[in-house]
């Protein structure tokens, strides 16, 4: 969280796609609690709830729109890393 | 005398006027029971100074201490003290045997005449009787095969080490990004795990390390398959594994046994990073599942476990969301009161430009504030309209889904909160039953309800019911 009397800087869609889940729900629930300590200029009380807004927007697309990622493992020959294959999560049986 | 050489003079026959010692070594022949230990000869032993000595020599070999046996139970006897005393016999030998009243309580097998059975201990000497005896510490029937013994005596080895020690578990992450998933590439269990995280948590990454899960080369391939996962990095950011699933579907005893690998059960307790191990069904014990840091039932369990829940989740960010929209529109309310408050007093004290200005910019972020807040509400409608409709459709588990809902109606409820309402000076009026009275119409004359105010409540009974229709 920035400083109490701060107007955090707004978040760009950059800022947000670089946001796990967890970072912006930590981050969201911050904006809510400064919020309601309450004692900001109008022009912080607005900022923090546009950000707020954007964290939820964030959250709630990746909570929906999320889909599962597998990949399986080949382990390459000769020592060199094992490189990583996508599989399809539909046909996984 | 006859001639049964057990009963043959040791005289030569060839010189019977010899004395009757003769035989011995000359220089003992005229000394008789002058045993004196500084005198050269052989070392006359007592009974018990011999029955030590064969004594020592079992307890040193080291085959003798650690004894697997399979024969037919003989006689049987408890003593009053609670040792069970029986003979193990094939058809060549028979072998006595002692359980001590500790071991017998611990093994949930009585032995019984007649029985084939597998037993495990150590050769000893009984010296009062002069009888070597074997001292059980384990017993199965036969056919049961031995692995349920060989699992109990490696559990105890493995778990004497402190490799199942409760202070070695870690906790598992709260929010994985990527979790290591080494199960068998065939079969259900890698289906029906990656069904469990799409779920509940899809917006984690897995990375899957095939392995056999059956047979003898399969510790191997479990082995490789760790190997892999813990040494995996993310290309991208070089993050590891958040944690690691291992997995295996029912079986028999014999189909789990990797799992009972010593190797893979060190493997699994030196991972790099927490482990949950899901292997059969719940009846099955495997001792990988003691070494793990979190043990599920089923690999299906083990994915449940894993991952946070995506329904938890929506609820406590719609709560998060219904927490900021009061608040912004508290804060606007009372902003919007004052403007107008000073908008009046400026009109009557003809405003200077200054102050025009400065109403001009509050009005403007005002506007602002309430458009997003509008737009947000149509937006959040019907994204959680969106999420509704998924999450019916992929919750096909009915616990699940009860569990779920009532997740959700708590947080909508505390979300609701309506006793902020109260605080207001708004009360909420119910019948004894619970539900709530919205309507004079619906209550009669002395009917008791309950009242509920910000602070406390009250026991009323109704005395006139006023019949005013909207």
């Amino acid at each position: 969280m920035t400083e109490p009397q701060d107007v955090p800087p707004p978040l760009t869609e950059a800022d947000l796609a670089a946001m796990p889940f967890d970072v912006a729900l930590a981050e969201y629930q911050a904006v809510v609690s400064r919020l309601e300590t309450g004692g900001l200029p109008l022009e912080a009380s607005i900022a923090l709830y546009e950000r707020g807004v954007a964290l939820d927007g964030h959250c709630s697309r990746l909570l929906a729109d999320a889909e599962l990622r597998v990949q399986r493992l080949v382990e390459a020959s000769g020592g060199a890393s094992p490189r990583l294959v996508d599989l399809d999560p539909g046909d996984s049986a | 005398m006859s001639d049964d050489p057990r009963f043959s003079d040791p005289r030569p026959p060839s010189d019977p006027d010899r004395p009757w010692n003769a035989w011995l070594p000359p220089d003992r022949a005229d000394q008789g029971a002058d045993r004196s230990a500084a005198l050269p000869g052989p070392h006359i032993r007592s009974v018990g100074e011999l029955t030590r000595l064969v004594r020592d020599r079992l307890r040193a070999a080291p085959d003798l201490r650690d004894v697997w046996v399979e024969g037919e139970i003989g006689q049987v006897s408890v003593s009053a003290a609670g040792h069970a005393y029986l003979t193990l016999k094939d058809a060549g030998a028979q072998l006595r045997c002692v359980i001590f009243r500790d071991e017998r309580a611990r093994i949930p097998f009585e032995p019984q005449t007649g029985l084939k059975v597998v037993v495990h201990g150590r050769i000893d000497v009984f010296e009062q009787q002069g009888a070597y005896q074997l001292y059980v510490d384990a017993l199965q029937p036969s056919g049961f095969g031995d692995l349920a013994l060989r699992l109990e005596a490696m559990k105890a080895k493995l778990a004497a080490e402190g490799l199942f020690e409760s202070v070695r578990k870690r906790p598992l992450p709260e929010w994985p990004r990527t979790i290591g998933l080494a199960t068998s590439e065939t079969g259900a269990v890698f289906h029906d795990i990656v069904q469990v995280l799409r779920r509940r948590w899809p917006l984690v990454r897995v990375v899957f390390a095939p392995c056999l899960v059956q047979g003898d080369t399969a510790p191997a391939t479990i082995l490789g398959a760790l190997r892999s996962l813990a040494r995996w990095t993310d290309p991208a950011d070089g993050r590891a594994l958040d944690l690691l699933i291992l997995a295996r579907g029912g079986g028999s005893l014999e189909d789990l046994w990797p799992f009972n690998d010593e190797r893979v059960v060190r493997a699994v307790a030196a991972f790099p990073r927490p482990v949950v191990v899901g292997v059969g069904h719940e009846s099955d014990v495997t001792l990988v599942e003691f070494a793990a840091d979190v043990r599920a039932a089923t690999p299906s369990v083990a994915a449940e476990l894993a991952v946070p829940s995506r329904d938890d989740q929506v609820v406590r960010i719609t709560a998060l969301r219904r927490r900021l929209e009061t608040l912004a529109g508290a804060a606007l309310a009372q902003r919007r009161a004052r403007l107008d408050a000073e908008r009046r007093a400026l009109d009557g004290l003809r405003p200077s430009a200054v102050l025009a200005a400065e109403r001009e910019r509050l009005g403007y972020l005002l506007d602002r504030a309430t458009e997003a807040l509008t737009g947000r509400i149509a937006a959040d409608r019907a994204l959680l309209e969106r999420l509704h409709t998924r999450s019916a459709m992929t919750i096909t588990v009915g616990l699940q889904r009860a569990r779920s809902s009532a997740a959700a109606a708590r947080g909508g409820l505390n979300a609701l909160s309506p006793f902020a309402t109260l605080e207001r000076g708004y009360a909420i009026v119910r019948r004894p039953d619970g539900s709530v009275v919205r309507a004079a119409a619906t209550a009669a004359v002395g009917d008791p309800l309950d009242v509920r105010l910000a602070v406390g409540g009250l026991d009323v009974r109704v005395e006139r019911v006023r019949d005013s229709r909207p």
